[in-house]
């Protein structure tokens, strides 16, 4: 909501029509001798081969599927195989126009694309370079299996060809001597170096994803383009469309240049929707969706209509027309662009497919017309080469993949990852735990102003770094230096430090946040840095995820933790796990910012920290002070691991009350995993997690002084990784510990502590470890929040109810064994 | 008309705002609309508008004064006009201090209530105990049938056993492993009689109850302090018993020959016992390795010997002390014995009498026994008990009279050599009395 930009009810009500182009369909035409002109003998040829060499490769793994043996090589695969035969041309025609630094994104049949996009690259590299990249990947591992024991003298590029096509099938067979050691399989190979980046086996997964890798090229300013594939059934989902919107917004071309200072080129990517017409059986065209035709969609999300076309995916020179027209403009800066290929897969969606969605009339027909052995006709008639040309070609690519297929399959030069001999090799990958403050060392940060003439740095000096003046007293919180002051200063530090370091979110710039976390940072920062984002949270946070993959750090925020579910495939199934599925090879620099309300009802006041914790692969903080925020932030963003940083609306205004000397104006970091012990006692612990802590504090207080128990608080900061040596020293002190938290109970992160420290510290237990959360309800309105969020005086009912009865109390809740029995039955 | 000017509410959760700039200063004329003064949240930055004209007639709060919402901040009015109603009234101050809002600490703090009584320790229930206060109670010794259990539910949780330790209930940690095991795997007695009586019925046989009958006797003070002594002593101690035996024959010639004609001389009847605790006292005076005790990690060697008589009694076994037993003649020893015995029987021991013992020797001969496992009286180190006479052959095949001793020693305080020396000279001075006897 810039204020440059005026909205008036004249616009907005004017009368007349909204008008569209017309889209193009299949308007390809040319003739084979105007194209002869284009290409080369040895560029038609290796088409041909390029699209067998795929029909190939799906065909042996069909056979491999469904009868067990290819060429005579035996194999039992038990992992997926969604095969893509009939739809080579379009993977072909698609990759030939793309260079080295142009990034595919793989749909969800996506082994063709690999291959395709691998052949390009191998033609387009020289020798030099293509076998350096071949040394140095993983270690020249899979290159000494394809090279074997010699070093191959003379065809690099032909050694190549079999270091792709091995790579790929050994991670398809999950050998450790695949492309991602075995770890992504069939549904997420890929070969950054070739500028091949994952496929997904969640459909239309990657299009958030490769919206993130062209913005990293957008805001980083790097060459190339980005083409997010997807199938026509990936259409139907939320987090394609909101890529869809995200990379059409307005400001793109007419804020971002900020009047000459930058550039205004739209975004780098090309969504690429490859149209066989079916979901898995669901047939988009005619049941599942309404556009009729799949290029309509272009038309939707900007006047400019993404350029969208309809291109016959069954003739390779046809879609290398198409495309090459693409990625001109969006070369020139007129980007986004929308491009539909019909094709069609004659094989099934999986071995498992039995057709009962179509007529065996329709596959006849589709094979009738198969795009290689059409291409082939066209080229013998057209004299371009001989059949037997094309036949020598042929009989060259089964030879080679029954020599790669015996290779992959062969245990003692593809072995599998030992983990009974190394039983720690997949912990070792689900984090990468680095100390990477710079993305990219060589570029200088680009900013608008100096550090220290930003207003907001200003106005934070004359803020106390503690919550207490000279005489021990509470300062107004207006003068405190506050938790969401430490949290801006990490990330303005990182924005003047890393050149990468992009941040986006709902109501980001102008507003400042939502929480005023950001004011200042729209002073400081050009738009392609600082942006206020669609309403999308999953291209938000899937957009993130595909800018680190890239090789840029991005810290997004959902303004309420509730929103978490609307990202829930980008948070739990991308961010969390391209890490590990790449065995490493990326690295995944990204700061989710996630608030917890308060005072806003049931679909924003929610803790959902469990629902983080549980999923492997996410660190996960929850500060509740200035110091910790600011620690934790700059840990966070020094590192190379995704991190959900949870906040707390009740208490971004709190000033340092705990921290000696108050909050530091200089970077520090706080180490994930260390819980604080905020308050020292021996009588009983209570382990809070969040904002609660400060009731923690009040119940400790009360307990002291109104019963004589001297209570021990530890903030436990992070939750993910977690330390618990702290905490159990604690109880062998206190034999007692209470764990509170604002998150409903039931499978809560406090019930996941209470078990360990259980199993941990039993023998020095005096009771069992009792849980203190909110209620398993929605949250209620303000007014009757002490009925639902653990407060001060119910942190003392729960410890004379379960740890050590208070004579005398007199209980405002009620949290007993019977009662919990009580509701558990009630499903409360 | 003067007009007051307050601090505006920007959003619920704002309780103060901070003037960053006075656009606008005392005595200044103002048109409506004109920006008067500037100020800030947390979250933001806003220029406040002036809603009414006139002349600025009083400003009440400086730049960089953080002002409560709603709180007066300046008048704007027609000069010379009468604004005392509109000024906020003395004493009241533009800004609170959160330290004085909180209400005074509570001065009449009293003592905090003791922990109420949650349970009941009941013998032969399950005991309810958590998991630190077992390994407390283990540690400590504490007598857990004084344990008042204060915890949810009626658990003993660790603040009872240290009550308990407080008030000097020990009972030592062999008790407290016995009330713990025994307690913690018996189900209620209750239940066990019903289900089982059940379960015979059904079998159609005779029912447990049926020959179930007892009489249920409480234990007398005698018998509780011989039960805590004598398993503290099993249980803390590591009592290692020697066999041995001797030839009686020479023994039981001198016992012949002291009734044919001790009577004459005067001499009290002396018993086989007698003869036993006199050789005994002798044997403790050249070895004060067993005439010892032991008791927080010391070791004490008595120079005389104080030999407990372990006299059985209708009220259980009771212990006097025969105080400087390796002074006394032979004689001396069989009639303070029997006057010691029989003091037992009547029940007229005092406690000093009892205690003060360096060594006990305990005497089931005369029973019949030919071998048993003396248990020792804590803290002394070693025990003696006199066995009955068997008859044995020797390798010429000839029969002799048998008299076992058996030794049990705290394993602690003396290693099994320096015992079976002690044993053996013992055995030895027996087999030759009239030797002994000539020292």
């Amino acid at each position: 909501m810039p204020k440059s930009q005026y909205i008036s009810p004249a616009d907005a009500f004017e009368k007349g029509y909204l008008e569209f182009d017309k889209i193009p369909l299949c308007r390809y035409d040319k003739t084979l001798d105007e194209e002869k002109k284009l290409y080369s003998k040895e560029d038609f040829l290796r088409i041909y081969r390029d699209m067998r060499i795929i029909r190939e490769f799906e065909t042996m793994l069909n056979e491999i599927k469904t009868k067990s043996v290819y060429n005579g090589v035996a194999y039992n695969n038990p992992g997926p195989a969604h095969l893509s035969i009939g739809q080579e041309a379009s993977a072909v025609g698609q990759a030939y126009c793309l260079d080295i630094n142009d990034f595919t994104f793989g749909s969800h049949r996506s082994h063709g694309e690999i291959l395709a996009k691998g052949l390009s690259s191998i033609n387009k590299l020289d020798e030099k370079e293509l076998y350096d990249i071949m040394k140095e990947f993983l270690g020249g591992n899979i290159l000494s299996v394809v090279e074997g024991s010699e070093e191959k003298k003379g065809d690099v590029k032909d050694l190549a060809v079999d270091f792709l096509l091995y790579g790929a099938l050994a991670e398809i067979f999950a050998r450790t001597t695949g492309f991602n050691r075995g770890l992504g399989g069939s549904m997420h190979a890929f070969f950054i170096p070739f500028g091949i980046f994952p496929n997904n086996a969640i459909v239309g997964g990657a299009a958030p994803v490769a919206l993130g890798a062209a913005l990293y090229k957008r805001s980083c300013h790097k060459k190339g383009i980005v083409v997010a594939n997807s199938g026509d059934g990936a259409l139907g989902r939320g987090p394609v469309l909101e890529a869809l919107n995200m990379a059409n917004m307005d400001q793109i071309r007419k804020l971002w240049g900020m009047d000459g200072k930058y550039d205004d080129t739209g975004m780098p990517i090309l969504f690429n929707v490859f149209n066989n017409f079916y979901g898995m059986g669901g047939q988009t065209r005619g049941e599942t969706m309404g556009f009729d035709v799949a290029a309509r969609l272009g038309a939707g999300f900007a006047p400019g209509m993404m350029h969208a076309e309809k291109v016959n995916g069954y003739d390779p020179l046809a879609v290398i027309d198409a495309t090459t027209r693409k990625k001109e403009l969006l070369v020139n800066g007129e980007g986004p662009a929308f491009l539909e290929v019909a094709t069609y897969r004659v094989s099934g969606h999986s071995p498992s497919d039995s057709s009962t969605y179509r007529s065996a009339e329709e596959i006849e027909e589709w094979k009738k017309a198969c795009p290689i052995a059409a291409y082939r006709k066209k080229m013998v008639e057209g004299k371009v080469a001989t059949d037997a040309e094309f036949d020598e070609i042929e009989s060259g690519i089964i030879k080679r993949m029954t020599k790669i297929c015996k290779m992959a399959t062969d245990e003692t030069i593809s072995p599998r990852m030992d983990l009974d001999r190394e039983p720690d090799i997949i912990s070792g990958i689900m984090f990468s735990n680095t100390n990477t403050p710079k993305m990219d060392t060589e570029r200088e940060p680009e900013v608008l102003i100096p550090k220290e003439e930003n207003p907001r740095v200003k106005q934070l000096a004359s803020k106390s770094r503690t919550a207490f003046d000279e005489n021990g007293e509470m300062l107004p919180k207006i003068k405190q230096f506050g938790l969401r002051d430490g949290i801006f200063e990490a990330i303005i530090d990182k924005f003047y430090e890393d050149p990468t370091t992009i941040a986006y979110g709902e109501d980001n710039r102008d507003w400042g946040g939502a929480f005023a976390v950001y004011r200042g940072l729209t002073e400081a920062l050009p738009y392609h840095r600082f942006f206020n984002a669609p309403i999308s949270e999953a291209a938000i946070v899937g957009s993130a995820v595909g800018y680190a993959m890239a090789g840029g750090r991005a810290i997004v925020e959902l303004m309420y933790a509730d929103f978490i579910g609307c990202a829930g495939d980008e948070i739990f199934n991308q961010l969390s796990k391209w890490q590990s599925m790449s065995a490493g090879i990326l690295k995944m620099p990204v700061v989710v910012r996630v608030s917890v309300g308060s005072k806003y009802g049931a679909q924003h006041s929610q803790d959902w920290t469990a629902l983080c914790a549980h999923i492997p692969g996410l660190k996960v903080c929850f500060p509740a002070t200035p110091y910790d925020a600011k620690g934790l932030m700059t840990e966070a963003l020094n590192g190379t691991d995704p991190v959900i940083f949870f906040e707390s609306q009740r208490i971004y205004d709190v000033g340092e009350q705990f921290h000696k000397g108050g909050v530091p104006t200089e970077p520090y970091t706080v180490k994930f995993g260390e819980p604080d012990v905020k308050r020292e006692g021996k009588d009983v612990t209570i382990l809070t997690i969040g904002a609660v802590l400060y009731r923690a504090l009040d119940a400790a207080k009360k307990l002291e002084s109104e019963y004589g128990i001297s209570a021990e608080v530890i903030d436990a900061r992070s939750i993910v990784p977690f330390n618990y040596e702290k905490v159990i020293e604690s109880v062998k002190k206190t034999g007692k510990i209470v764990i509170v938290g604002d998150a409903c109970d039931r499978n809560s992160v406090m019930r996941d502590m209470a078990s360990n420290i259980t199993e941990m510290a039993f023998d020095y237990l005096d009771a069992p470890p009792a849980v203190f959360g909110s209620r398993n309800w929605i949250t209620p309105a303000f007014e009757f929040e002490k009925y639902f969020f653990p407060q001060a005086d119910g942190i003392i009912d729960v410890i004379s109810q379960k740890l050590m009865p208070i004579n005398g109390r007199t209980y405002t809740v009620n949290e007993t064994e019977l009662e919990h029995i009580e509701r558990s039955k009630a499903g409360v | 008309m003067a007009n007051l000017v307050i601090m505006p509410r920007q959003g619920q959760s704002v309780e103060s705002c901070i003037i960053t700039a006075w656009h606008k200063k005392k005595g200044d004329k103002v048109s409506e609309g004109d920006i008067i003064y500037s100020y800030e949240t947390d979250k933001s930055a806003f220029d406040e508008p002036s809603a009414f004209s006139g002349t600025m007639l009083e400003v009440f709060v400086s730049e960089g004064d953080v002002v409560p919402c709603l709180d007066p901040v300046c008048i704007i009015g027609n000069e010379g006009e009468d604004i005392s109603s509109l000024m906020p009234q003395k004493g009241e101050k533009s800004e609170k201090s959160p330290a004085a809002e909180q209400p005074a600490s509570a001065e009449n703090k009293s003592a905090p209530a003791a922990p109420e009584k949650t349970g009941e320790v009941i013998p032969n229930q399950r005991v309810k105990i958590s998991p630190r206060a077992r390994k407390l109670a283990l540690e400590s010794g504490v007598d857990m049938t004084k344990v008042v259990p204060t915890g949810p539910n009626g658990r003993i949780i660790e603040r009872d056993i240290n009550a308990a330790l407080d008030r000097g209930e020990r009972a030592g940690v062999a008790a407290v492993e016995a009330f713990l095991d025994g307690r913690l795997q018996v189900v209620p007695e209750e239940k066990a009689t019903a289900d089982t009586a059940a379960l015979k019925k059904a079998e159609g046989a005779p029912s447990a109850n049926d020959f179930g009958e007892y009489e249920e006797v409480a234990m007398s003070g005698v018998r509780r302090a011989i039960s805590r002594s004598m398993h503290a002593s099993l249980s803390e101690m590591a009592q290692l018993t020697l066999n041995t035996s001797f030839d009686a024959t020479k023994l039981m010639e001198y016992r012949s020959s002291l009734k044919a004609g001790g009577e004459a001389l005067g001499l009290p009847k002396i018993s086989l016992g007698d003869m036993v605790f006199f050789a005994a006292s002798r044997a403790l005076a050249a070895n004060p390795d067993v005439n010892a005790t032991l008791s927080d990690d010391k070791i004490r060697k008595y120079k005389h010997a104080n030999i407990g008589l372990a006299v059985d009694t209708e009220r259980g076994l009771l212990v006097p002390t025969i105080f400087g037993a390796d002074t006394m003649s032979l004689a001396e020893i069989s009639r303070a014995s029997k006057a010691a015995a029989a003091k037992a029987r009547e029940g007229a021991l005092t406690p000093d009498e009892m205690s003060g013992g360096t060594f006990t020797v305990t005497n089931l001969g005369s029973l019949g026994i030919e071998s048993f496992t003396p248990v020792i009286n804590p803290p002394q180190v070693a025990i003696l008990g006199v066995c009955g006479i068997t008859h044995r052959v020797k390798e010429d095949g000839t029969v002799y009279p048998a008299m076992g001793l058996s030794l049990t020693i705290d394993h602690r305080a003396l290693d099994g050599a320096p015992a079976a020396k002690f044993l053996n000279s013992l055995a030895k001075s027996l087999e030759n009395f009239d030797l002994l006897l000539a020292k």
